[in-house]
């Protein structure tokens, strides 16, 4: 006499006897052990319980009424046992398919340390946002979760580095080639299960972190209860909501990093390799003895698998889809109701317990394949970093657009420091190498993640290279325009004065009798440099306003006045044949003195700090008046090479305006006599 | 030398070229393939079969649908991809070139004085 129990297993109603569901689990139990080593091992599993299922339906609908021991044994040795598949298919690659946990499993990772010792790879296995991370710690050979912790500790400086390396590197699928890992662990969890791995790692208790935790929230809630006597002294040690954020904080950070143990493999690697054996002993001799006590698996250690709570739980269960008909009491052989069309594969649903006579346990087995929490974050942190990427291309591409518009603006203000031929190609090739050169570079990048195309490091190097090539260029030209501010020359000449009767000389502006047009940078914005030249209609000249007025007192008793005309070029020939070329004319009606507005010089010399100083000598006792209009000059420097050439030169200082006799306003200087 | 294990050595590489031929002919569902296989004469597990289906289904060697079944839970069929094909016609001239050359080494070893 046989109990007979129905078991919903892959969507279908099946009568089992007792010992042979007894068979069929350990089978399935086996079977995942196996395939958890393996990539898409659930999915495996999951299609061999499908046809398991219909090998059972067929078997069933020949007339027998239940599921016998020698069903199950004929069906799984249809299937084979995972001892029997080594021998007939192995991938010779994939070491990772050795049969039993138990199996030594250093020797695989050491192997495969060495062979793929020397290179360095983002990880698609292990990743949180591009798996660089996890191909750093894979190169390293330590935990990703220590890599990750680097990273977000020093996120300000590392970011960038992050950025570059998941650029350049490689995507490839990695095994992990450390033997213990921090997981969280699914099995001791309180909110996601963070302290739980932690202290299987350390192989601590759990309370023991959690209480680390904690501690923080504990004194502020003592803090946060004024009646409490040692209130006083909580406010005192200044402790505040910031250490509790903070452990809030790390614990989401812990959160987000650290992977959840989800395959046998990872909860192997999650508790060492001997805690796992030994729970796989007790497990065996579990099995022998019969004794299914929940005591048993209140031990830390006994729960790390999740087969093994469940069988611990001492209910009747087998894996199975949990989402089909889950409250049938009935048995029902041929009335499998059809399912809806399915077009796309359901993601490979993690064998659950549906047991179909005690929904309770179902509801109890019941665990999140991952939290929800976790996928929020993660989709969060990508739209941040796609934002950020997205904003930094947008502004790349503005500012490459900007220059392409203010462009011919700035070719005008380029006549003046960079020379036609070999300056101007090698600006030509500097803008486009650090401008152009990250915008293409950029763009493409997005593209070909947009487009999921396989990345190709080959582009990013390139492209660095190239950029930092145009920087190199744009220090050798700016050296070059720097070198034409190198050397300094001027030349001095007098202005023959016809003999001045009156007492006063009066110093006043020719204005400019032609249009002019202004140097500007660019649009909208006033850009005028005070320094920078104005030009003529026709362009064939650059005019100054760097006219420097020097008041002085003459050594004799005749006015004085001559100029010092300066500028500097690469080397003493190119200044003193610029200087040579300066037209600037002064003019005397009497004791009327015309300064002309602009210092003219041909266009071809463009901007080399030229200047010209006009000094008057005033004799003792006499007076000059200077207009208004001159006010600018007068208060201007000379350059240090021609305040050289005046003796004993000390700034003028003027007297403050005073009104002329015509209501103009004028300056007047007077040199008293000794 | 154990015989076992250069009889499956022996199987292993053809095992990959007998499936993809199978599937080649339409879509088959794994069932399918072994009732084909063990009607054939050749031992093979489900075990074995369906890691090697999920193998070559990563390496976009074969796609599959899903398909209603009457008699069971939803069944997937599979069939060559673009790649598939490329790839069997790989294996199909490398098992040309092996099955006359071993039928010639081996028939030259019964008659070596013809």
């Amino acid at each position: 006499m046989k109990k007979v129990i129905n078991i919903n297993f892959q969507g279908q109603v099946i009568a089992i006897e007792e010992t042979a569901y007894e068979i069929l689990r350990r089978y399935i139990e086996s079977l995942q052990r196996y395939f958890s080593q393996e990539e898409g091992g659930d999915e495996i599993v999951n299609d061999i319980e499908c046809r398991i299922a219909e090998l059972f339906g067929n078997r069933l609908k020949h007339g027998i009424n239940c599921i016998t021991d020698e069903d199950v044994e004929a069906v799984i040795s249809s299937i084979g046992r995972p001892t029997d598949f080594d021998s007939d298919y192995k991938e010779p690659a994939e070491p990772k398919a050795s049969q039993t946990a138990s199996q030594p499993r250093t020797e695989d990772a050491s192997q495969e340390g060495t062979e793929e010792r020397r290179s360095l790879y983002r990880n698609a296995n292990d990743q949180i946002l591009g798996g660089v991370c996890s191909g750093l710690a894979h190169y390293f050979k330590t935990d990703p979760v220590w890599m990750r912790i680097i990273f977000v500790l020093f996120f300000g400086v590392l970011f960038w580095v992050y950025i570059v390396l998941w650029i350049v590197l490689k995507p490839k699928k990695l095994d992990t080639n450390v033997t213990k890992r921090l997981y969280r662990n699914p099995n001791d969890r309180f909110l996601a299960g963070v302290c739980g791995g932690i202290a299987a790692y350390f192989r601590i208790d759990s309370w023991i972190p959690r209480i680390l935790f904690l501690i923080p929230l504990l004194f502020n809630l003592i803090g946060i209860f004024s009646f409490f006597p040692l209130n006083h002294f909580f406010d005192n040690s200044h402790f505040s909501w910031n250490i509790n954020s903070g452990m809030v904080l790390a614990y989401i950070v812990l959160w987000v990093i650290i992977p959840e143990a989800k395959t046998v493999k990872q909860k192997l690697e999650m508790m060492g390799e001997e805690e796992y054996i030994q729970s796989i002993r007790e497990k065996v001799s579990d099995n022998m003895s019969g004794s299914r006590t929940r005591t048993e698996s209140e031990r830390p250690v006994y729960r790390a698998t999740e087969n093994m709570k469940e069988q611990t739980a001492g209910t009747t269960v087998v894996n199975g889809l949990t989402d089909q008909k889950t409250g049938e009491e009935t048995l029902s052989e041929d009335e499998v109701p059809p399912r809806p069309p399915i077009t796309q594969p359901p993601v490979a649903p993690k064998p659950r317990v549906s047991p179909v006579n005690d929904p309770r346990d179902f509801a109890a087995s019941q665990q999140p394949q991952r939290s929800g929490c976790l996928n929020v974050l993660i989709i969060f942190l990508k739209i941040i970093f796609f934002t950020i990427v997205g904003f930094f291309a947008l502004v790349l591409v503005g500012v490459f657009i900007g220059i392409l518009f203010t462009g011919a603006q700035f070719m005008s203000l380029k006549a003046l420091f960079i020379d036609p031929g070999y300056e101007t190609n090698l600006l030509v090739i500097v803008l486009s190498l650090v401008v152009l050169v990250p915008v293409i570079s950029i763009i493409t990048w997005i593209i070909r993640r947009v487009m999921k195309a396989r990345s190709r490091p080959a582009i990013g190097i390139v492209s660095f290279a190239l950029w930092f090539a145009g920087l190199a260029l744009a220090g050798l030209l700016a050296k070059n325009i720097a070198d034409k501010y190198s050397m300094e020359s001027s030349k001095e000449s007098v202005v023959e004065l016809t003999s001045i009767t009156s007492e006063k000389l009066y110093l006043d502006m020719q204005p400019y009798s032609e249009d002019y047009a202004e140097f500007r940078m660019g649009y909208g914005f006033d850009a005028e440099i005070d320094e920078l030249p104005y030009t003529t209609v026709n362009e064939d000249s650059l005019l100054f306003k760097t006219v420097n007025l020097h008041i002085r007192k003459s050594t004799d008793s005749l006015f004085h006045v001559r100029t010092i005309a300066a500028s500097r070029g690469k080397d003493l020939r190119t200044a003193k044949a610029d200087v040579a070329a300066f037209s600037y004319h002064i003019v005397q009606q009497d004791s009327l003195l015309l300064l002309p507005e602009f210092l003219k010089v041909p266009v071809g010399q463009g901007f080399r700090d030229q200047s010209i100083t006009v000094e008057v000598a005033v004799p003792a006792g006499k007076t000059v008046e200077i207009s208004d209009a001159l006010s600018e000059y007068k208060n201007n420097e000379p350059p240090s090479v021609v305040r050289k050439r005046i003796r004993g030169y000390s700034r003028t200082k003027y007297p403050d305006e005073t009104e002329t006799a015509n209501g103009e306003k004028a300056t007047t200087v007077t040199y008293d006599a000794l | 030398m154990n015989i076992e294990n250069t009889q499956s050595q022996m199987r292993k590489g053809v095992l990959e070229y007998c499936i993809l031929s199978i599937i080649k002919r339409g879509e088959a569902y794994p069932g399918d393939i072994i009732d084909e296989m063990k009607s054939a004469g050749l031992q093979l597990l489900e075990g074995t079969l369906y890691p090697l289906l999920n193998r070559l289904k990563n390496a976009e060697v074969l796609t599959y649908q899903w398909v209603e079944s009457t008699s069971g839970p939803p069944r997937k069929y599979f069939r060559l991809t673009e790649k598939g094909r490329k790839f069997y016609t790989l294996l199909e001239a490398t098992w040309q070139e092996l099955a006359t050359g071993v039928a010639t080494v081996t028939q030259q070893d019964q008659h070596p004085t013809s």
